[in-house]
């Protein structure tokens, strides 16, 4: 696949074109997911449909970006093309979370029932954890990424468990509606949550936009981005929390999805072949709403509801992913 | 570059234990001594990749804590063995990166210059589209000495460049530094095992024993039998082969 050698500027149009082509194919699919089942005889279905799609598809297209942003960078700056941000553990947070007030409340409580309420505990608490405690052991390990790393596996499964000995006590009526909230989920999603969703990216987005433009170099590895002028343990530890942020916001927004990240930054990885994180950024967020307008398109249009979006992500994710660790080129991980 | 009283401490344990020391400008430095005599712990820290504990690194009439890490880019480079990117990155590309304390990402006609003659300097032009994990050992140790050059600093670092090549790779890796000195005016500082490397084509060597400097000097003054032999615990003989003094060792 690799036998022609681009030139360095060929390569870099190239992949402007690919990005290109991508973008169009997410526009088709969004319109194939706001068009298709749609009587356009009846103007006032016509309005009703738009209302309950649209929101639907902002969130896909915001969690989608979220998630392929934050993957890329996790991954570039654990040199890994194997990992994701769901190692940091904030799926599980999130799960926890959502089990204990579910433990302690119970279902009929204002925390569970309320959408936004939910949300913005679900924010505050993954946020806050974020930053103190991911902030704090970095600080504490060095900065050495592959202790983070061990550190989010073992919180991991300390929340998992924590979550898992509540659950064998609970009332199976609650555990019915806990575990509705547990899988991702598109439906309801309020505008609101939306909008503040939008907010709170941007706003990471502008606080790390100088961090992001140095990832290129961050990628050569520590000793390499210092002699190149780059303050690395600084910029690794914002764009560490940077990470984890844009995870708890598309987490608290639609759920958990593990595999979604992962399969959607590899795609990408792939197809652009390049170490130019601008590109791949934008790549792996293209790809992302691709995969998940499409797979919703799927769930609601073809298989009416009957199957959770990511069941499907979660299949194709796991196969692509075997097919990554044992066939796929030593040279493309 | 001025070093006084250097300290590392690991545990409680001095590595590098108040070491003084001045490299020459335009000269060929070599450090050497046995394992864990913290000859690169010493690099490390005068690199400012290794955190020191105590004392003064002063460089251009400023220590190098002072120094704003992109003005140092410019003004010092450090290559060390730890080189293993996981991006596809012709080299073409990773030379490119040389310029980055300059021009960030973005590239002007002038960097593009610098890095099209670092290559060619390099004998690496016919390689500049290809892959460097699909290069020898060889070119990529060169492909890392054109980034270095394009980086274009006074001072050029080098941690162990002669490791994991060949006989005829590593001679011609210590051409290279030499040429380096020779013919581009740098100041080379190196990190080797090969005393004889250093003795052939260094100017000066500092020779570390227990976190001390045991003797630095020319070549010369440091190559000789008594000075090698307690440094290394070894006997040794002096030998000359065109004028410079070489080691056999048993």
């Amino acid at each position: 696949m690799m036998k022609k050698q681009n030139s360095y500027l060929s390569k870099h149009k190239w992949n402007l074109i690919k990005l290109m082509i991508l973008a169009l194919l997410v526009i088709a699919t969004i319109t194939a997911f706001m068009l298709i089942g749609i009587d356009f005889s009846k103007p006032k279905l016509v309005a009703f449909a738009f209302k309950l799609r649209a929101p639907k598809l902002v969130a896909m297209l915001v969690a989608a970006f979220a998630i392929g942003a934050a993957s890329i960078v996790f991954q570039s700056i654990i040199n890994n093309r194997i990992v994701t941000p769901c190692l940091l553990g904030m799926n599980a947070l999130y799960t926890l979370i959502h089990t204990l007030i579910f433990f302690a409340l119970g279902s009929g409580s204002i925390f569970a029932a309320n959408d936004t309420v939910a949300y913005i505990i679900d924010l505050i608490i993954m946020a806050v954890v974020a930053t103190f405690i991911y902030g704090y052991l970095f600080k504490k390990t060095n900065y050495n990424v592959l202790y983070v790393l061990l550190i989010g596996t073992v919180l991991s499964s300390l929340f998992g468990s924590i979550q898992s000995s509540m659950i064998f006590v609970m009332d199976p009526n609650e555990y019915d509606i806990l575990l509705e909230t547990l899988v991702a989920s598109f439906s309801n999603i309020k505008t609101e949550i939306i909008s503040f969703s939008v907010v709170l990216l941007t706003v990471v987005a502008f606080f790390l936009r100088k961090d992001l433009q140095l990832l290129d170099v961050i990628t050569l590895g520590k000793e390499q981005a210092i002699n190149l002028g780059v303050d690395y343990d600084r910029v690794v530890r914002r764009l560490l929390i940077g990470v984890t942020l844009c995870i708890a916001v598309a987490t608290a927004m639609i759920g958990p999805i593990s595999f979604l990240g992962l399969i959607i930054a590899n795609l990408a990885r792939q197809l652009l072949k390049t170490y130019r994180h601008s590109h791949l950024i934008i790549g792996s967020g293209l790809i992302g709403m691709l995969a998940l307008v499409g797979s919703q398109c799927l769930v609601e249009r073809v298989f009416d509801y009957s199957v959770p979006v990511s069941v499907f992500i979660t299949i194709g994710g796991g196969i692509y992913f075997l097919w990554l660790l044992l066939w796929g080129k030593r040279g493309s991980i | 570059m001025n070093v006084r009283n250097l300290i590392k401490k690991y545990d409680g344990k001095a590595v590098v234990d108040s070491v003084s020391f001045k490299i020459e400008k335009g000269k060929v430095t070599s450090l050497i001594g046995p394992n864990g005599a913290g000859k690169s712990t010493v690099m490390g820290m005068i690199s400012r990749l290794v955190a020191k504990d105590s004392g003064i690194i002063d460089f251009e009439d400023k220590d190098l804590s002072q120094w704003k890490s992109r003005e140092l880019a410019k003004r010092l480079a450090i290559l060390t063995q730890h080189n293993n990117v996981q991006m596809k990155l012709t080299v073409q590309e990773l030379v490119a990166f040389g310029r980055f304390p300059y021009s960030g990402s973005h590239l002007t006609a002038e960097d593009a210059e610098i890095i099209a003659k670092a290559i060619d300097y390099m004998e690496l032009t016919e390689f500049a589209d290809k892959y460097i994990d699909e290069l020898s050992g060889g070119q990529r140790q060169r492909a890392y000495i054109a980034m270095v050059i394009a980086q274009d600093t006074d001072y050029i670092l080098l941690d162990e460049p002669t490791n994991n090549l060949d006989i005829y790779h590593a001679t011609n890796m210590m051409k290279i530094v030499r040429r380096l000195c020779d013919e581009l005016g740098k100041t080379v500082i190196l990190v080797l095992h090969e005393i004889n490397y250093a003795a052939f084509y260094s100017d000066y060597i500092c020779a570390f024993v227990d976190g001390k400097i045991a003797k630095y000097g020319t070549v010369d003054e440091v190559m000789n039998k008594e000075t090698l032999s307690k440094i290394y615990n070894v006997d040794f003989q002096i030998i000359e082969i065109d004028g410079k003094p070489l080691s056999i060792y048993y």
